[in-house]
């Protein structure tokens, strides 16, 4: 067997994956950079034009909005589940873990339908409140940003999960014994204590659902009703309403600085390289 | 100048009549008898071949392709022995400019819009349509051109569920902008195709002015700001079956959609209790544009238009698929229980405006963005 270097090695194993990368990713994205200046003319008239729009900026601010309220909720309901599962789920972990890992299996679309089906005016959660008596007229849970934020709670659960369970996996319950031994009651220990241990946990899950959200496209087109526009969904509108690349183009390119803003901006609160690559 | 018509109306057609087809209630063979039922296939072989022995007629593809192939092409054939080849290709402005343009043209007959027609006329493209044998009585008027003539007609209508709104039904647009009496979500295309006019007739313009006051920036403005007082009780329909699922679904009890898909709905929603108004009502045609250098030549293709403007037909291609007829005589030979779905019956005609492209050239791009404004900022 002929001898290879390392080094050689190393990059006959990443090459194929690069290739593809910059062939089929990296090679249409510049594509796009190209496309935002120069149609239908050359210079920065697209990007003018999208400083100039209300709808644009409306748009922004809705999309990050969505992002927000979608990453705390996540936060909050993973939090609890991760530490469910960490602490307390002892015999039945795998099957809860699988239970976390489930939706994964269903795509986006289906289960933004399933959403529909249970939201709508005569959905199941209407037609049960109603034939319960606890209301009289159908409630609006859907086509608005409530449903939209509700749906991609659901969506984006298992990625806060993930990274807060693998972080959690790796604190040794000493400490908390330890505190609770020298008198702090549960919730103190669990506040001064645990807590702290799971941030980069939190941050690594607030980050991946946070910048996910960012370019959201099939639950919002589903149960937004047109009125929670987020970016992704104006730039198809752009594209395929108006065949109007230059604008389309520009918006993309603009999202992905604004996400790679988020992540700089992350970086100086949050040791990236732990959060995002070392994880338990 | 950009390309306005609406291939999104065209598709829809496309898959209405699919959506026909698995329902069962389009056979290719219930259609043939029914033709000779109507005495439309009287001279089957009688007259002799003669010039070019084949057409090719180019739309939009699906079940519209076999619809137009069985209404207008096998009849033609069975009249005048020309071979009618109907083609669902899809024949865009560009394409059919890229085969003029390229010297090998290989359709005769195109299923366009206004707006393409217009473009290509501008740019040399098509040829002018011979009255001489093309009737131009015979389609609604405004839909006549130089070098484009009416084929069918759909229409933007007020849709209404009467089980919803408990019988109290909004006639007019101002009805439906008044929420306080008819409460219950609206649909609007996510577009301003059809929109803005209800939203001017809504402010009690007169049908007939409603494109003078929408040529005005104040008049946009106007009709962009009905809507956002109105947006709290919108949900937008993006493609036509999206506007038929909100109507099943009972999302919305009132809305501005295609009568096409209103004709699917009437059947859908149970106990008659969806209806559609075509007072102030906004009708669009499809249009025919001729290829320059055709190869069938310019006399055979304009006898085949003249064939497809027989009032039997047009009504034949209403009961199939919903589309309405270009010739307003064919009203007389509606059926009387689909008499009220016909876009193009002198009573309908009389309360709708013609879409008007020239408007959606010069206006459409920077009305979407308002109007995008209006509904989520």
């Amino acid at each position: 067997m002929p001898r290879f270097s390392d080094k050689f090695r190393y990059w006959a194993l990443v090459l194929p994956a690069l290739a593809i990368m910059i062939v089929f990713y990296i090679w249409p994205l510049l594509g796009i950079w190209v496309i935002s200046l120069n149609e239908p003319v050359v210079g920065l008239g697209n990007y003018a034009k999208m400083a100039d729009s209300n709808a644009v900026k409306t748009s922004f601010v809705i999309t990050f909005r969505v992002a927000f309220v979608t990453t705390i909720g996540c936060l909050i309901l993973g939090y609890i589940v991760a530490y469910a599962i960490s602490n307390f789920a002892g015999r039945v972990k795998p099957l809860m873990i699988a239970l976390v890992l489930l939706p994964f299996w269903v795509s986006v679309l289906i289960r933004s339908f399933s959403w529909i089906v249970l939201l709508g005016r005569s959905g199941i959660v209407n037609d049960a409140l109603r034939g319960a008596g606890i209301i009289d007229s159908p409630l609006r849970l859907m086509h608005n940003e409530f449903g939209v934020v509700l749906a991609m709670i659901h969506v984006m659960l298992p990625f806060a999960v993930l990274p807060m369970m693998a972080n959690m996996r790796g604190i040794s319950s000493s400490y908390v014994d330890a505190a609770r031994g020298l008198g702090a009651s549960e919730w103190t220990a669990f506040r001064k204590v645990y807590f702290p241990q799971t941030m980069p946990g939190v941050m690594s899950g607030a980050l991946l659902v946070f910048v996910l959200s960012l370019g959201f496209y099939v639950t919002p087109a589903l149960l937004g009703g047109g009125r929670v526009l987020m970016i992704s969904e104006y730039i198809t509108y752009q594209i395929q309403e108006f065949l109007n690349w230059g604008l389309g183009s520009a918006l993309s390119v603009t999202l992905l600085v604004a996400t790679a803003l988020v992540i700089a901006v992350a970086a100086r609160f949050v040791n990236l390289r732990s959060a995002l690559l070392e994880r338990g | 100048m950009t390309d306005t018509t609406d291939h999104e109306a065209k598709l829809d057609l496309v898959e209405i009549a699919a959506y026909r087809y698995r329902e069962g209630r389009l056979t290719r063979r219930g259609f043939i008898s029914a033709m000779a039922a109507l005495g439309v296939l009287p001279a089957l072989g009688s007259k002799a071949l003669a010039g070019a022995n084949e057409l090719v007629v180019v739309n939009w593809g699906g079940r519209p392709t076999e619809v137009l192939q069985e209404v207008l092409g096998d009849t033609y054939t069975a009249a005048t022995g020309v071979k009618v080849i109907v083609d669902g290709s899809g024949p865009s402005g560009g394409k059919i400019r890229a085969m003029v343009e390229s010297g090998a043209v290989v359709w005769d007959l195109c299923d366009s819009g206004m707006g393409t027609a217009i473009i290509l006329e501008q740019q040399g493209i098509t040829q002018p349509i011979d009255y001489n044998i093309v009737d131009r009585n015979k389609v609604i008027e405004g839909t006549a051109y130089s070098n484009g003539v009416g084929n069918y007609v759909y229409s933007y209508v007020l849709a209404t569920n009467s089980k919803m709104l408990g019988g109290n039904v909004p006639k007019t647009w101002a009805d439906v902008w008044n929420t306080k009496d008819f409460p219950g979500m609206r649909t609007f295309r996510k577009s301003v195709r059809g929109m803005l006019e209800s939203a001017v007739m809504a402010q009690g313009v007169p049908t007939k002015d409603v494109y003078e006051v929408l040529g005005t920036q104040d008049g946009i403005n106007g009709a962009i700001d009905m809507f956002r007082k109105l947006r709290e009780n919108i949900i937008v329909w993006g493609s036509g079956s999206d506007s038929q699922n909100l109507f099943l679904q009972e999302e919305v009890a009132m809305g501005n959609i295609w009568h096409t898909r209103a004709f699917l709905l009437k059947d859908q929603i149970e106990g008659g209790t969806f209806d559609i108004s075509f007072d102030g009502g906004v009708i669009a045609p499809g249009v025919w544009v001729v290829p320059k250098n055709n190869p069938a030549g310019t006399e055979e293709v304009m006898k085949f238009i003249a064939h497809g403007q027989d009032p039997a037909l047009q009504v034949k291609w209403l009961e199939l698929i919903g589309s309405g007829p270009i010739n307003p005589a064919a009203a007389a030979l509606v059926p009387p229980e689909l008499a009220a779905w016909n876009p193009s019956s002198p009573e309908n005609l009389a309360t709708q405006i013609l879409y008007n492209d020239e408007w959606y050239a010069k206006n459409q791009q920077a009305a979407e963005e308002l109007y995008i404004d209006a509904l989520i900022n």
